[in-house]
């Protein structure tokens, strides 16, 4: 009769119905292709835990209704976008490189992100897009990694790991999930990285980068790359092309957070400023910016 | 997205004790890219008023000029110069003339007044961009950063702060202010002015 | 001039003869010369500008003649010649000081308002279909850029600025008088009383309350203008009135 108050009740035949429900529910909550195969994968263990949802016909909708701000810009909740992340596969290993800036709207919500993911000491995942899908997706992937070491007596190849991230957000698709990310790292076959997104894109390269900022920080890795980097010029590289999404791009920057992986894991190599590489570089002999590599020798002040 | 947020740029005026701060950050941006670090919307009017312009930078450069083209027209015809006031009553009609296709420009004013017995008193105020004039007696902001420079200045803004210890206030506001927004920065200009100079200083901000 | 009606050049547009006149203006300037007499002087603290109210029957009622009119708080004008020209004026003059405080917030210095009246009545003098505006004007008023200051307008559209004048009907007697009694520092009281003098002479029947109109501008002292805008209204204090009845008649009966 009256159905708001049924809901909420902790007594009553509709709360009676809950609790049965609840008790007979399947915990089998993953399903078994989300490996990509039957092969009893699945039956090992708790999968995915389910969401709370809005109990609307239409969950999916009623989110996007009050969450999607490129639809309508004073929704309630803003999610946090706009990043530059980068990731290259070269013979030293693979570097990783990404800004540390959160933005709601014009609005910069923090410079101090962790925008790469420790999932394990030999995989590392990016996150571009929606920060919360990013995060706890990337270290549920860390715990089922680590389930498939246990079972396995071997460690995760990053086809592998990449795939069951990408089957998991698949399951997700249409529900409002945003992530755009990378995972690297170095297994059997040596350095990989695989790009992963919430469409359900995978797709495996030697060289990505993903963000607002991502053709500013293109520009510079096309221009520097190649395979034979040493390892101090594949970070320069890394770093050198955060820079420049950092400065160009108002939705990235603030510092830059590098990484390195090599066949024994990863390594963090250092936390640097966006404007301190601006005006004095890495090593504070040569600043990155273009103003402060022609002071005083360009048009703008041409020699008399 | 609002095309008042289409090139970026924030601007804010601050009293002083005899004196009068404005100060702008130099970003030119296209949406989210950055296209220069070399786009003042200060400009000097007349010896002791300046006025900020942010907001769309096509009619930045349109509104100054035709601002400059009144105020010359008025100096020559009444023989006298314009004061600060009398100004943003100007700005005021300039842009409410355009009522139903706007100026997107929110200006900011800082003079000094000229008084009767010939001191001068300092004057700030702003309009929105359809000309409506807001008097303030401590600080006026504009700009894509103005939410976060209320807060700042609010926090470090008082009353009778001399000319140095204002330009450290308004430079500070400004700096802080537009570190968190998304669409302004990459450099500052600020303007002190008093009785008898101008100070104008070009600050280095962060650069992302 | 060609003849005493003015020939083939004195009708309809404003033409200029072939020695050089524009006789319609002159003609103009002839019908001012049939106007009663105006008159005004600027004092240290003030100006005065006054004027005979002639009726022609003593059936008119007198109250709602007026011929010293204000345009905007701080100026006032008066005028000999023909008094709907003058009218037509007044009403030009206050929409140009409204459309001036429409856009700064103030109103006009009175030479700029002066230029503004000067200008119309210039326009007259070379625009098809019109005539010359048949009178001239005095106008006082007060700004914070020249302070206290009197100007006379003339149907050519050039205008001077004056310490005294007169116009109209008895102008060459009036200024001889007023070269005789002014000085540079005059009071406002003393100008008023000057002023009063000037105006008897050559006055016509009995001069009282009724017969004459005066209009002061008071120069505002440190403290008004210190004290800067009025409560409530939010503008500054008038510094142009014109003279009550009872107040005309104190200063004839002084």
């Amino acid at each position: 009769m009256n159905s708001f108050a049924d809901r909420f009740a902790t007594t009553g035949t509709a709360a009676e119905l809950r609790r049965i429900k609840e008790y007979v529910a399947d915990d089998e909550d993953v399903s078994d292709s989300m490996w990509g195969s039957e092969a009893g994968f699945g039956t090992m263990a708790h999968g995915a835990p389910d969401f709370m949802v809005p109990s609307v016909p239409d969950p999916a909708a009623f989110l996007r209704l009050h969450t999607d701000d490129h639809a309508d810009p004073s929704c309630r909740i803003k999610i946090k976008h706009g990043t530059t992340t980068l990731a290259f596969r070269y013979k030293g290993g693979v570097i990783v490189a990404v800004d540390s800036r959160a933005t709601a709207g014009s609005y910069v919500a923090s410079g101090t992100v962790k925008k790469v993911i420790e999932i394990n000491p030999y995989l590392l995942g990016t996150m571009a897009g929606g920060a919360a899908d990013c995060q706890y997706w990337e270290t549920y992937l860390g715990m089922q990694c680590r389930l498939h070491e246990l079972r396995n007596h071997e460690r995760i190849s990053v086809a592998a790991a990449s795939k069951y991230l990408s089957n998991l957000v698949y399951s997700y698709k249409g529900m409002g999930l945003s992530m755009g990310t990378m995972i690297c790292g170095w297994d059997k076959t040596g350095p990989a990285i695989f790009y992963v997104d919430s469409d359900g894109t995978r797709l495996k390269g030697d060289l990505f980068s993903v963000g607002s900022g991502s053709t500013f920080a293109y520009g510079v890795l096309d221009q520097g790359y190649h395979w034979d980097l040493t390892d101090e010029e594949a970070q320069e590289l890394g770093r050198r092309s955060i820079y420049a999404a950092g400065h160009r791009d108002a939705f990235s920057g603030n510092t830059i957070n590098l990484y390195h992986v090599k066949e024994q894991g990863w390594q963090f190599i250092g936390n640097y400023d966006v404007s301190e590489m601006h005006y004095n570089g890495p090593t504070g002999t040569q600043g990155y910016g273009y103003s402060v590599r022609v002071e005083g020798r360009s048009s703008a002040n041409p020699p008399v | 997205m609002s095309i008042m947020q289409y090139n970026g740029g924030s601007t804010i005026a601050m009293v002083g004790k005899d004196c009068v701060a404005i100060a702008c950050d130099l970003r030119l941006g296209n949406q989210a890219l950055g296209i220069s670090s070399n786009f003042e919307k200060i400009f000097a009017m007349t010896e002791r008023t300046y006025i900020g312009l942010p907001g769309l930078a096509t009619d930045v450069t349109t509104l100054h000029e035709q601002l400059r083209y009144r105020l010359n027209m008025y100096t020559i015809k009444e023989e006298r110069t314009m004061e600060p006031e009398t100004f943003i009553h100007l700005v005021s009609s300039t842009l409410y003339e355009k009522r139903w296709g706007p100026y997107f420009i929110e200006p900011v004013l800082a003079g000094l007044q000229r008084m009767p017995g010939g001191s001068f008193r300092p004057f700030i105020a702003s309009t929105d961009l359809i000309g409506c004039i807001n008097f303030a007696k401590d600080f006026v902001v504009a700009g894509t950063a103005s939410e976060k420079l209320f807060g700042v200045a609010e926090g470090l803004w008082e009353p009778d702060l001399a000319p140095e210890d204002l330009f450290e206030t308004i430079s500070q506001t400004l700096l802080n202010a537009v570190d968190r927004d998304a669409y302004s920065g990459w450099g500052a200009v600020v303007y002190v002015i008093t009785e008898d100079k101008v100070i104008k200083r070009t600050l280095k901000g962060r650069m992302d | 001039m060609a003849s005493a009606d003015g020939g083939a050049y004195s009708y309809s547009l404003t033409v200029f003869s072939p020695s050089g006149k524009l006789v319609q203006i002159e003609h103009a300037l002839a019908a001012v010369g049939q106007g009663t007499t105006s008159l005004g002087i600027k004092a240290t603290n003030g100006i005065v500008i006054a004027t005979e109210k002639k009726s022609p029957s003593i059936l008119i009622d007198d109250s709602m003649i007026e011929k010293v009119a204000i345009i905007c708080p701080n100026i006032g004008m008066v005028y000999s010649g023909m008094g709907p020209d003058f009218r037509v004026l007044v009403a030009r003059a206050r929409k140009a000081a409204q459309g001036y405080w429409k856009i700064y917030g103030e109103y006009p210095p009175t030479k700029v308002l002066t230029q503004e009246l000067a200008t119309i009545m210039q326009q007259a003098t070379h625009s098809g279909g019109v005539r010359p505006y048949g009178v001239s004007l005095l106008i006082a008023g007060w700004d914070i850029t020249r302070g206290p200051s009197l100007y006379q307008v003339d149907p050519s559209g050039s205008f001077w600025a004056w310490k005294a004048s007169a116009i109209g009907k008895n102008m060459v007697n009036a200024k001889t008088f007023l070269e005789k009694r002014y000085n540079d520092d005059i009071s406002l009281e003393d100008a008023i009383h000057t002023a009063l003098l000037t105006l008897k002479e050559g006055f016509e029947g009995s001069m009282t309350e009724k017969t004459i109109e005066i209009g002061v501008v008071t120069v505002p002292s440190q403290a008004d203008l210190e004290s800067g805008k009025m409560e409530g209204t939010g503008r500054i204090k008038p510094t142009f009135r014109k003279l009550t009845e009872e107040e005309i008649r104190d200063y004839l009966a002084m």
